[in-house]
């Protein structure tokens, strides 16, 4: 490279940084569009909802929340994607908008890595690897010895097929070595309905759906998958405690931007959603809905996105979930 | 007596001037997003969550059910004088009572529906107070062969029931069929006709259907109408609201059986409203003396839906309370509402929460009493909307329901989607193709399929799954009978005077 443009470079740079900055003080000067890729009411819209309340006091305006729900979050999630990049449209990317919808659907007019500016992460919900009360196994190791005693008999239920939950299950199956048959349902509430009346033996369950029949004591919780033990679930050992090896996966929730936001406002929400998060009112009500408050930096953002992109693609190329 | 003791509990929880005041913001909103076409209680309840973060629990969950059973009221308004349903559970009261207004006698079809959804939900409520716990174990009882089972009866219902024209009923209950087939397939996940489109992943959305198919449709056809239409506008007889002392005679039955069944579709999770209103406009046309009345303004097939809904929306409570499993979308937004109050719900909720659950079973009464005092006095607002000049009144409409039907997902999509089922429902007006089965076709083709393929992998394909099963064998009894009855008198006289059938042959 030679000097002038070394020079050059470094010149734009200045001015850029220049420009960010100037319009980062100022940032945000109008309302900001929150878009949460899933209909009002469920998991995603509850938490983007406490985010956006959270946002809009620390930013000093307000944030208002967007639904655009369809396709398991990607129909929203391509709405971010297209937007101005200027920070007044962001989204809740998660999961499936992030890492199983474009591994299972056909057409997804989004790439989840290059089209996104990820802020921070906001939440975690573990998933749960519950049974039904007519199961008798007790622990996991119980559960999997009666699963290699009837190959194939047993069935794991999902909220649909290609779903976060089915790719869950079938990652357990994968990872316990175990043969069971998928049931898909059509949602969480008949999924879990169908582990406490006994057609299904099992399910992975994300945190939310679950949790208050496990509190019940209707259905019963033998681990969960995330690294370590959850808050809401204290007495429940993890995957890997339970003597699963190589399981390890939860639900995320973060905050994204398009790609190509000035690196300021990047800087700017990134900062806003650690305090929002960090407000012990916003961790409990995130954790009364079962979601684990988590913060992160934009790089460990956009590196797990990363990594959950490629588990997820290939589970679901192992098993052949939807269309892809 | 441990009951009364229980409703002293809940009353005094429930009538706290805080607790009344939110009660009646949340009927009130209810009734307003009721009746404006389009924009349904999810919406509204989803964007009112964050309020209730700030409010005690109690209050809040109360607030929220009040949008839920309040929507059930208002929804039946625009559906009587517009054949706009405000909700996609009001989609039967077009049948009835759209002919009713034209006949002017739209007040007392107001009244009269009012009254219906009041008494509905009063013996819902008293049916949830007293045994919402034994009923959540028949819910849990009710699994994918027995909802296979029921689903089925309902659609041979609907083919048997047809009179007159035969073929047109099939034909559109084959086409309702077909549009509910759009999707992602619930088993596989692979996309049909979906034709790359990610808006038509979930499905054509029932509420689009049914607004275009009636609300848009009707106005395109009044339109075509000229100045022949203006006749119904002066018609309107504005003493006539009250309800005829026969109108209140017809009314009771019905209102009792739609009540009972209403009752137990809400006890089941995953059906709903819809079904509800439409189960028991079957029931009613196939019990009535004279059948012929239906489509062209029974009481009997108006009052009996609307019962049906509004003890649905209430019974739906008891899987959401105590199995904490939510009957729809609705509730399932309330029952995170719940969760973030830290309230669980589940079988220990009416032990461990007793102030929570019984006051919401006292408020429930309390707000079907505010609903049903809110209402009344707007019927004749209402009515008076007819006299409104058309060419106001129709551009009007239609920006309300552009604006609901964008609501529903912010979606411009659904919009155009709205406007196609228009015109295809202005097709059939002319052809004289009821849209009611096809209604029937969307809602229940893409359960009985999802219910029947589920089971059968539940067996592993042995179909006997159907018949070792006694609910489950129960229904399919009764689908034979149903056959049956149609089939044995049909053999032996011609199927009669298909002149009437035009507006019935909906289930």
């Amino acid at each position: 490279m030679t000097n002038r443009s070394n020079w050059a470079m470094l010149a734009a740079a200045a001015v850029a940084g220049w420009l960010a900055a100037g319009s980062a003080s100022a940032y945000p000067t109008k309302p900001i569009t929150l878009i949460v890729p899933f209909p009002p009411g469920g998991s995603t819209d509850i938490v983007g909802r406490i985010i956006a309340e959270g946002l809009s006091k620390e930013l000093g305006q307000s944030v208002v929340v967007d639904n655009r729900g369809g396709a398991g979050g990607t129909v929203g999630t391509t709405a971010v994607a297209k937007a101005a990049p200027d920070g007044y449209t962001l989204g809740i990317g998660s999961t499936s908008s992030h890492a199983v919808g474009p591994a299972t659907l056909p057409k997804v007019a989004y790439n989840a890595v290059k089209d996104f500016a990820p802020i921070s992460l906001v939440g975690e919900t573990p998933y749960v690897l519950a049974v039904s009360p007519k199961v008798t196994a007790k622990t996991v190791a119980e559960l999997i010895a009666l699963a290699k005693s009837k190959p194939g008999q047993l069935n794991y239920g999902s909220a649909g097929a290609g779903s976060t939950t089915h790719l869950a299950g079938a990652m357990f199956a994968a990872a316990a070595g175990l043969k069971m048959e998928h049931i898909a349902y059509k949602g969480n509430g008949p999924a879990t309905k169908a582990l406490m009346s006994g057609e299904v033996e099992l399910l992975m369950g994300s945190m939310p759906a679950v949790l208050s029949q496990i509190k019940g004591g209707t259905i019963r919780a033998l681990a969960v998958g995330t690294v370590k033990r959850s808050p809401a679930l204290p007495d429940v050992p993890t995957m890997r405690e339970a003597g699963v090896a190589g399981y390890e996966a939860s639900l995320w929730l973060g905050l994204v931007a398009p790609a190509g936001v000035p690196q300021a406002v990047v800087t700017r929400l990134n900062q806003a959603v650690h305090k929002v998060v960090s407000d012990p009112e916003v961790a409990k009500r995130l954790q009364a809905t079962g979601t684990e408050p988590r913060i992160n930096t934009p790089a460990e953002f956009a590196k797990q996105v990363q990594d959950d992109l490629a588990k997820y693609t290939k589970i679901a190329k192992d098993i052949g979930a939807g269309g892809s | 007596m441990e009951l009364i003791g229980n409703l002293a509990l809940g009353f005094g929880v429930a009538l706290s001037p805080m607790t009344l005041l939110y009660c009646l913001i949340g009927v009130t909103a209810g009734t307003l997003i009721g009746v404006l076409p389009g924009i349904g209680p999810i919406a509204t309840v989803g964007m009112l969550l964050p309020i209730t973060f700030h409010l005690p629990p109690v209050q809040a969950i109360i607030m929220l059910a009040g949008i839920y059973y309040g929507a059930m009221y208002g929804g039946s308004t625009t559906a009587i004088l517009l054949k706009l349903p405000g909700t996609a559970a009001s989609a039967v009261a077009c049948i009835e009572g759209y002919p009713m207004a034209q006949q002017g006698r739209a007040g007392p079809a107001l009244v009269m529906t009012t009254l219906a959804s009041f008494f509905g939900a009063c013996v819902a409520i008293i049916i949830v107070g007293a045994f919402a716990p034994p009923l959540a174990q028949f819910a849990l009882e009710f699994g994918s062969p027995e909802f296979f089972s029921l689903m089925l009866v309902g659609l041979i219902a609907a083919a048997v029931l047809a009179h007159g024209s035969l073929l047109k009923g099939l034909a559109m209950a084959v086409l309702g069929l077909i549009l509910g087939m759009v999707g992602q397939d619930v088993s596989t996940g692979f996309p049909r006709f979906t034709f790359g489109l990610g808006e038509l992943y979930e499905g054509v959305k029932f509420v689009i259907v049914v607004v275009g198919l009636f609300g848009l449709a009707e106005i395109v056809h009044n339109i075509g109408l000229g100045d022949k239409r203006e006749i119904y506008a002066k018609k309107v007889p504005l003493r006539e609201l009250i309800p005829l002392r026969r109108d209140l005679r017809v009314s009771f039955w019905p209102m009792v059986r739609g009540t009972g069944i209403g009752a137990v579709i809400g006890i089941l999770p995953g059906a709903g409203p819809a079904i509800s209103a439409f189960a028991s406009y079957a029931v009613e046309k196939r019990i009535a003396k004279d059948p012929s009345e239906f489509g062209k303004g029974s009481m009997a097939g108006l009052v009996a839906p609307e019962a049906a809904n509004n003890s649905t929306a209430q019974t739906a409570f008891i899987p959401t309370l105590t199995l904490g499993v939510p009957g729809d979308a609705t509730t399932a937004i309330i029952l995170g509402a719940m969760l973030i109050h830290g309230i669980v719900p589940g079988p220990k909720i009416v032990t461990e929460a007793p102030e929570l659950f019984w006051g919401l079973i006292a408020s429930f009464w309390i707000g079907n009493l505010m609903l049903l005092v809110l209402n009344l006095p707007f019927i004749g607002l209402w009515v008076r909307l007819l006299s409104i000049p058309y060419q106001i009144l129709f551009p009007s409409i239609l920006l309300f329901v552009c604006i609901g039907v964008f609501s529903l997902n912010n979606e411009p999509a659904d919009v155009i989607m709205a406007a196609a089922f228009g015109i295809i429902g202005y097709v059939f007006l002319k052809l004289g193709c009821e849209a009611a089965p096809l209604l029937l076709g969307l809602i229940l083709g893409p359960m009985v399929e999802e219910n029947l393929r589920r089971s059968l992998q539940l067996s592993r394909g042995d179909p006997m799954i159907f018949l070792t099963r006694p609910i489950s064998l129960t229904f399919l009894i009764a689908g034979v009978f149903l056959i049956l009855l149609v089939v044995v008198p049909a053999l032996r006289k011609p199927r009669k005077d298909p002149t009437i059938a035009a507006g019935s042959k909906e289930s």
